[in-house]
């Protein structure tokens, strides 16, 4: 890899139930604010449960959610820059448009982009399960390490379905209140949807805020829908990343961790943590916030990371009270202003697998 | 990047580096292989047809990772497919929708990149691994993949193209990439070129 090539991110877009800029959601984070509400009615059984849920998309859930967050991306870029044939589009998503299942789902999701952004190549869908938005990241980097692309936009999307509600439900795996990812109390996921955008360039210009250091993927070699037990994926996800940024452990400020509130998640996350003396970092989920978002959550929980660093703020990891995992952790209770410069983010999800991404701020 | 090995699953035959393995005799072809191998692995039958495909194909593949049995970290898997989980799926709405009882072991597989989870519990391999949706096989898409992960620090790639829905033109091509010192500058042209053969058969 050319490590001359440096990849750096600026906003693009997001959406979520916090609103439709990226102000909005630092003034919904400054004041805590969660997108999640107790929804009636929306389990197998006619049960209640808690779900960040976009208000106002049309029946079209997922086409309407992708084609508001594209007119959001083009009115800041240049259709020059856009149609550039050295800019890549790159989609994490993990169903895609799931109404059409009986023709193909990843239909939509090519269109809406050509028509919108009209790219000069067609996009490269991630789909590997609540992975896929850090592995977008780190994909784009290599592309641009490599020499392939100048710039690449990254997008990460799903919204709310019966299919992924009854799925989670069938699992045991959904909270009766809002999630409280690291707690004591936890009992499981909030499901959320969002459309977040992130753009990469190998020249970074006044609205790029990170550098992307490097990054890394592990399977945990152990459960197709469990998580490890000693968190094994996680931990060389980490290290691996760690190794290629060139950095030590001890200079992250920060740890965006995965943080769905199942039992077993956030403690398999508290276990690596501490396998890798990183327990004592100050470490939010960002899922109180905005619920899982599967696809969309590593791009907008990085979105959000760049706003911690660019504001120098720690927001608190929403629905945390106590401790609930068999290794201590430094769970962010309040926000904290402090100067945030180099950002651990990490993701787990079904299939085994793991993922890191090391940022850094130019700011 | 040297291909040490590849293999071929269709509903018609299975392949390993060119040569005709197994002929289908029963319409279920995937457990008619999996019966013709003789392989105890129990936890194949409740597999889902992607992670079925990809499990036989890496059973084909054996001979030719006689060399890798060491390996845990750097082994990347590189799969796609255009339909990603489609026939499961559809198997989880109908659990709910019509047998009124959603289903936790159908809504498992309802992922293409468990596959990649199967394989590497299989082997006790932790490493990189990726899943993508593509229109169509495209050898370039692959050689590209497998560079950036060969500069990343990954010696071999576990590829497959499975296409797998339950119909006539299923399909499951898997190859295996040692990294090496000489540029293979026809990688992707020989990739096609197996493919085209195999499809062919």
């Amino acid at each position: 890899m050319e490590r001359s090539l440096k990849c750096y991110l600026k906003y693009g877009a997001i959406i979520s139930p916090l609103g439709d800029r990226i102000e909005e959601h630092y003034s919904a984070f400054l004041e805590n604010k969660s997108g999640i509400k107790k929804e009636g009615k929306i389990g197998f059984n006619s049960e209640n449960f808690f779900l960040a849920r976009i208000d106002n998309l049309a029946n079209s859930r997922y086409n309407t959610l992708l084609n508001q967050a594209c007119e959001k991306l083009i009115q800041n870029y240049s259709s020059s820059f856009l149609q550039n044939p050295k800019t890549g589009v790159i989609v994490s998503t993990t169903k895609a448009n799931l109404a059409a299942i009986t023709s193909d789902t990843f239909e939509s999701t090519r269109r809406i982009i050509d028509e919108i952004i009209h790219p000069f190549h067609e996009p490269i869908i991630i789909s590997n399960a609540c992975i896929s938005g850090v592995l977008a990241v780190n994909t784009a980097a290599d592309y641009i390490r490599l020499n392939k692309f100048d710039q690449v936009i990254i997008i990460g999307i799903d919204v709310l379905s019966d299919f992924i509600i009854y799925g989670f439900q069938s699992l045991f795996a959904l909270s009766n209140e809002a999630c409280r990812p690291f707690d004591k109390e936890r009992n499981g996921i909030s499901l959320g949807e969002a459309c977040g955008i992130l753009v990469m360039m190998n020249t970074p210009d006044d609205d790029c805020i990170v550098e992307v250091l490097g990054g890394a993927s592990s399977n945990d070699a152990n459960h197709i829908s469990g998580p490890s037990r000693t968190g094994e994926g996680l931990f060389r996800a980490i290290h691996k990343s760690l190794e290629r940024s060139g950095i030590l452990k001890e200079e992250i400020d920060f740890i965006s961790a995965h943080g769905t509130a199942t039992t077993y998640n956030d403690e398999m996350e508290a276990i690596a943590f501490n396998r890798l003396g990183l327990n004592h970092i100050p470490t939010n989920s960002f899922k109180g916030y905005f619920g899982h978002t599967l696809g969309a959550a590593g791009i907008i929980e990085i979105i959000m990371c760049m706003v911690s660093m660019e504001k120098n703020i720690l927001f608190k990891s929403i629905g945390y009270t106590e401790i609930g995992t068999s290794e201590r952790l430094n769970v962010i209770s309040e926000n904290q202003k402090v100067e945030v410069t180099t950002v651990l983010k990490t993701a787990s999800g079904f299939g085994g697998g793991n993922a890191a991404v090391l940022l850094k701020c130019i700011q | 990047m040297k291909i040490i090995g590849h293999c071929y699953i269709n509903p018609r035959g299975a392949f390993f580096n060119g040569q005709n393995v197994l002929i289908a005799t029963e319409e279920n072809y995937l457990k008619n292989y999996f019966s013709e191998l003789k392989i105890d692995y129990s936890k194949f039958y409740k597999m889902d047809l992607l992670s079925k495909g990809a499990f036989l194909g890496d059973y084909l593949l054996r001979n030719s990772y006689k060399d890798l049995l060491h390996v845990e970290n750097e082994l990347q898997f590189i799969f796609a497919n255009t339909s990603s989980s489609k026939e499961t799926d559809i198997r989880f709405i109908e659990s709910y929708e019509r047998k009124k009882n959603p289903s936790p072991s159908l809504f498992v597989y309802t992922l293409p990149n468990i596959l990649t989870g199967e394989l590497a519990i299989k082997h006790k391999w932790f490493g990189e691994n990726i899943f993508y949706i593509l229109t169509k096989f495209d050898s370039e898409f692959f050689n590209d993949q497998i560079v950036m992960s060969f500069l990343r620090g990954n010696e071999y790639c576990l590829c497959g193209w499975v296409e797998m829905t339950g119909s006539p033109e299923d399909e499951c091509f898997m190859f295996l990439v040692a990294k090496s010192e000489v540029v293979n500058e026809n990688f992707s042209n020989n990739l096609n070129e197996i493919l085209n053969t195999y499809r062919n058969e």
